[in-house]
C-alpha cells in the first residue's frame, strides 16, 4: 500500500426512523433490513472507495435519532468531515427538524466556520408513495441554508445512496485541497475522537 | 514439601494429572503416568512422590468408602481430588483457602480443558503430552490471573462496572446478542470488553470458559507459537471448536430466546403437555434409544457426582469403575436419561446419530415444558440438517458471498469447513476416525461439539456459540458478521470513552456482595493485592463463605477478633459481607448489648442500599 489514503468521517444525523442506519447498511453492505431496531448511541462502518482519483476510507457514523439518546451520540460529532442531514420524504416533521439537527451538530462538533462546513441533505424513503415533503420544498431549504447538495434516496431499493456518499466525499475533498490532509494509510489514526474529547474536557 | 509457596501470590501450589493406565505393572515408573505437573520446574522425583502418594491414598480411600475422594490434606496443603477412569487430578492450595474454592478451581480447570479439547482421554490420544501441557498451563494461569482474592474465593465472573456505564450501552450489547440469534445456528453469545463481561446470554460457568479464548486472542500478538495462534485467525474473526456438556446445551436451548425470527418454518410438533417428565423423556427417546446399550446405565454415572452438576464429563466413568450403585434419586435419573444418550456421539452411524439428536432435542423440550421451541426442527427435517455431523460438509454456497470479507480469516474458514487440518483440533468436529471409536465407547462422555465464533473489535469481543456447521454456512456467518459489525464498532467506541472510576478514599466500611445466580461480585475494596487493611476482611469473608457452604441452614454470622467484626448474610441467591471501620472497640470480652458487632446487620442494611444491595 503505497497509495495515499485519507480517512474521512461522515456522520448521519436526522430524526429517529428516517432510515439513517438503513442508508449506511445499504451503502456499505448493500443490504436492507426492514426490521432494524433503534440505533442506540452511535455505530459506524468503514468503506473504501475512490473518488476522482483519490483513495479514501469513508468512516460512516450512524447515530440514534431519538431524543433520549442525545447524550450518547453528541460526543461523537467531533472530528466529522461531513454531515449528512437526513429526513424522510414521507414525514414532514423530520424535514422540519433538519434545522435543529444542523444546530445540534454545529454546536457539539464545535465547527469553527459553520457556513463553510460541508453538509449534504438526504431525503430518504423515496420508494414510499405517500410523500409529505416535495422535492421543491427540500431543494428550497437546501438553497436557503447554504446551498447544500440534495439527494432523494431510497435505502430500500438503493436509489442514489452511493451517489450521495460520493458527493459527500467530493465536498470534503473540495474543502481541503491541501495535501496535508492526505496521510499515508499506515499512520492514519482511526480514532481521533478520544483526543478531541480530551481537549474538550480540559 | 516445606518450601511450598505462600498462598497470597499463587492460589494454586500444585496441580497434576496422573494417568493410572500408564502405570500398571510393578516395574512401571510412576513418571510414565504423569501427564502434567505444575509447577513444571518441580523435580521429577518430587513429582513422583506426590503423585504416587496422593493417587494411592485417593484410590484406597475411595475403594474403602465406596465414594469418591474430594479433598485430601497433606501438611500445609489441601488437595482437591477428582478421579475419572484411570485419570487422577489433584490441585493443591494452602489450607487457608476454603475447601469449596479449591474444589471449584479444580472443577473449573478440568471443565475448561474439556470445553476446548473434548474428552481428556481422546485429547491424550490425539495430541502429545507437551502440547496438552501447554494448555493445562494456559488454563491454570488464566484461572489465576489478574483477579482479586475475593474473586478467587467466589470464583466469580469479572464484569464491567455497571454503575459506571450508561445502562443504554448494556442494552445495546444485549440487543447485539439478540440480533445474532436471528441466525438459527447461533445458540447464545456474550460480549466482553477488556476481559470483562458486558452482556451474556450464557450461564456464568460457560461465560467463564469462553473468556479464556477471548483472552487468548487478545494476547496472541505477544505469543508467537502455540497451535491455535498459528492458525489463520489473522483477522478480526476467529473460531474454534468447543465441547459443551449436555446440561450446558440444555441450558442454552432452554433459554427463551426469541427464535420467532429465526425458526425454521416447520410448525411446532404438538406434544401432549401433561405427560410426566420421566415418561416423556423415555418415550421421546424410544425409537433410537433402545439401541443404545450405554443408556440404561447412564443415570448411575451421574448419581455419583451430583455436586458436579455442570460437569457431566465426570459422570460416565464413575459408574464404570465402581460397579453397581444404589438407586439414584428420581431427578438424577431423569436428568441423566435425557443427558446420557448422545454419549457416543461421534462414532455411531450417522443415521443413528441423527436419530439420537432428534431425541434429545426432544427431551429438552419436554423437560423445560416450555412450548417446545426446538421442535421446529421437526422429526423429518433434522436428519437433513443434523447440525453436528455435517459440520464438514461441502457447502455449495460457500463461495457465493462475494462481498464477504473476513480480512484474513477466510482461509481459516475454508480450511475448517473441509474438516480441519490435522494439527488443528477441529479435526474432531468432523467425526473421529473409526479407530478411536472403541476407546470413546468406554469413555462415553456426552460432550457435544459446537463452534465458538469470536469477533474482535479492539478491546471488545463478540463471542457466539453456534452449531458446528455455522462455519461452513458462509451466508449465515456473513449475515451475523455484517449485522453486528456496525454496532460492535459503536459499542467499542462508547465503552472506550467511558472514563474509569477514580478509586476514592477508603470509606468507613467495606463490603462484598456475591450474586450466586449470575456469579458476579460487587465490592468496594480497593482491589490492590496485599491491601493490608482489607486483609482481615478478606480472610473473614473466606471463612464465612466456607461456613455458609458447609452449613446449609446458616443464614447470618458475625466473625470477630478483638479489633474487627465482619458480618455475613446469605440467601439462596446472594451472599453479603460487611465490615464497619472505626467505631469504638467494644468487641472484647463477653458480648453485651452495647457490643458494636450487634449493630452490624442494621448498618449493613442501611449502608448497602446505596450500592443496590437490598438486605431487607
Amino acid at each position: 500500500m503505497t497509495t495515499k489514503t485519507s480517512l474521512l468521517k461522515v456522520i448521519l444525523l436526522g430524526d429517529g426512523g428516517v432510515g439513517k442506519s438503513s442508508i449506511m447498511n445499504r451503502y456499505v453492505t448493500n443490504k436492507f433490513d426492514a426490521h432494524l431496531f433503534h440505533t442506540i448511541g452511535v455505530e459506524f462502518l468503514n468503506k473504501e472507495l475512490e473518488v476522482d482519483g483519490h483513495q479514501v476510507t469513508l468512516q460512516i457514523w450512524d447515530t440514534a435519532g431519538q431524543e433520549r439518546f442525545r447524550s450518547l451520540r453528541t460526543p461523537f460529532y467531533r472530528g466529522s468531515d461531513c454531515c449528512l442531514l437526513t429526513f424522510s420524504v414521507d414525514d414532514s416533521q423530520s424535514f422540519l427538524n433538519l434545522g435543529n439537527w444542523k444546530k445540534e451538530f454545529i454546536y457539539y462538533a464545535d465547527v469553527k466556520e459553520p457556513e463553510k462546513f460541508p453538509f449534504v441533505v438526504l431525503g430518504n424513503k423515496l420508494d414510499v408513495t405517500e410523500r409529505q415533503v416535495s422535492s421543491e420544498e427540500a431543494q428550497q431549504w437546501c438553497q436557503e441554508n447554504g446551498d447544500y447538495p440534495y439527494y432523494e434516496t431510497s435505502a430500500k431499493d438503493a436509489t442514489n445512496v452511493a451517489v450521495a456518499f460520493e458527493e459527500a466525499v467530493r465536498r470534503v475533498l473540495a474543502m481541503d485541497e491541501r495535501t496535508d490532509h492526505l496521510i499515508p494509510t499506515d499512520t492514519v489514526k482511526l480514532h481521533r475522537k478520544p483526543r478531541s474529547a480530551g481537549a474538550c474536557c480540559s | 514439601m516445606a518450601e511450598l509457596m505462600p498462598s497470597d501470590s499463587r492460589r494454586c501450589t500444585y496441580f497434576f494429572l496422573y494417568d493410572g493406565s500408564k502405570v500398571k505393572g510393578e516395574g512401571d515408573p510412576t513418571r510414565q503416568g504423569i501427564c502434567y505437573f505444575y509447577p513444571e520446574e518441580t523435580s521429577l522425583d518430587k513429582q513422583e512422590l506426590l503423585c504416587g502418594q496422593l493417587a494411592g491414598v485417593g484410590r484406597c480411600v475411595s475403594e474403602l468408602s465406596f465414594s469418591p475422594v474430594r479433598i485430601l490434606r497433606l501438611r500445609r496443603n489441601k488437595f482437591a481430588i477428582r478421579m475419572k477412569d484411570d485419570f487422577f487430578w489433584a490441585l493443591g492450595c494452602s489450607v487457608e483457602v476454603p475447601t469449596v474454592s479449591v474444589c471449584e478451581l479444580l472443577d473449573q480447570l478440568i471443565n475448561l480443558f474439556c470445553f476446548y479439547n473434548g474428552s481428556v482421554r481422546r485429547s491424550y490420544q490425539l495430541n502429545s503430552r507437551g502440547a496438552l501441557a501447554a494448555r493445562w498451563a494456559q488454563y491454570l494461569s488464566h484461572l489465576q490471573s489478574g483477579c482479586s482474592e475475593l474473586h478467587y474465593i467466589f470464583s466469580c465472573l469479572k464484569t464491567l462496572d455497571s454503575t459506571n456505564v450508561d445502562p443504554l450501552l448494556l442494552l445495546k450489547a444485549a440487543l447485539i446478542l439478540q440480533a445474532c440469534q436471528r441466525c438459527p445456528l447461533v445458540l447464545a453469545g456474550c460480549i466482553l470488553f477488556r476481559g470483562r463481561v458486558v452482556s451474556t446470554q450464557m450461564s456464568p460457568q460457560l461465560t467463564m470458559k469462553v473468556m479464556v479464548q477471548e483472552n487468548e486472542t487478545y494476547n496472541k500478538a505477544q505469543r508467537l507459537n502455540g497451535e491455535r495462534t498459528s492458525s489463520p485467525f489473522g483477522g478480526d474473526v476467529c473460531y474454534t471448536t468447543v465441547y459443551l456438556t449436555m446440561s450446558e446445551l440444555q441450558f442454552l436451548q432452554s433459554v427463551p430466546a426469541d427464535k420467532d425470527f429465526s425458526s425454521h418454518s416447520t410448525p411446532h410438533k404438538d406434544t401432549p403437555p401433561t405427560r410426566t417428565r420421566l415418561s416423556r423423556t423415555l418415550s421421546d427417546m424410544s425409537e433410537s434409544e433402545n439401541s443404545d446399550p450405554g443408556c440404561s446405565q447412564s443415570y448411575l454415572k451421574v448419581s455419583f457426582s451430583p455436586h458436579l452438576s455442570d460437569c457431566s464429563v465426570f459422570s460416565p466413568s464413575t459408574s464404570q469403575s465402581t460397579g453397581d450403585p444404589a438407586s439414584p434419586p428420581p431427578q438424577l435419573l431423569e436428568s441423566s436419561l435425557s443427558n446420557g444418550n448422545p454419549s457416543d456421539e461421534a462414532e455411531e452411524l450417522e443415521e443413528e446419530e441423527e436419530a439420537l439428536e432428534v431425541s434429545y432435542y426432544h427431551s429438552f423440550n419436554s423437560n423445560e415444558g416450555g412450548g417446545g421451541q426446538k421442535h421446529q426442527e421437526g422429526d423429518n427435517s433434522v436428519s437433513e440438517e443434523s447440525p453436528r455431523l455435517n459440520g464438514g460438509r461441502e457447502d455449495g454456497d460457500a463461495a457465493g458471498g462475494a462481498a464477504f470479507d473476513f480480512r484474513g480469516a477466510e482461509c481459516g474458514h475454508e480450511g475448517a469447513s473441509r474438516g480441519g487440518s490435522p494439527q488443528d483440533h477441529k479435526a474432531e468436529m468432523s467425526g473421529p476416525s473409526p479407530s478411536s471409536s472403541s476407546f470413546d465407547k468406554s469413555e462415553d462422555s456426552p460432550l457435544i461439539p459446537m463452534m465458538l465464533y469470536l469477533h474482535r473489535v479492539k478491546g471488545l469481543v463478540l463471542a457466539l456459540l453456534a452449531e458446528p456447521h455455522f462455519l461452513s454456512d458462509s451466508s449465515s456467518m456473513e449475515e451475523v458478521y455484517h449485522s453486528s459489525l456496525a454496532s460492535l464498532n459503536g459499542l467499542e467506541a462508547h465503552l472506550r470513552n467511558v472514563s474509569p472510576v477514580v478509586p476514592g478514599a477508603p470509606g468507613p466500611y467495606v463490603f462484598a456482595h456475591f450474586d450466586c445466580i449470575q456469579s458476579t461480585l460487587t465490592a468496594n475494596l480497593s482491589g490492590r493485592p496485599g491491601g493490608a487493611p482489607e486483609r482481615p476482611f478478606v480472610r473473614a469473608t473466606s471463612l464465612l463463605h466456607s461456613h455458609f457452604y458447609n452449613t446449609e441452614t446458616l443464614q447470618e454470622a458475625i466473625i470477630r477478633s478483638a479489633g474487627a467484626a465482619v458480618y455475613g448474610t446469605r440467601s439462596v441467591a446472594q451472599e453479603t459481607y460487611f465490615q464497619q471501620h472505626g467505631g469504638s472497640v467494644r468487641n472484647s470480652g463477653i458480648p453485651n448489648h452495647q457490643d458494636s458487632a450487634f449493630s452490624l446487620p442494621s448498618k449493613a442494611r442501611h449502608r448497602l442500599l446505596k450500592h443496590g444491595v437490598n438486605l431487607l
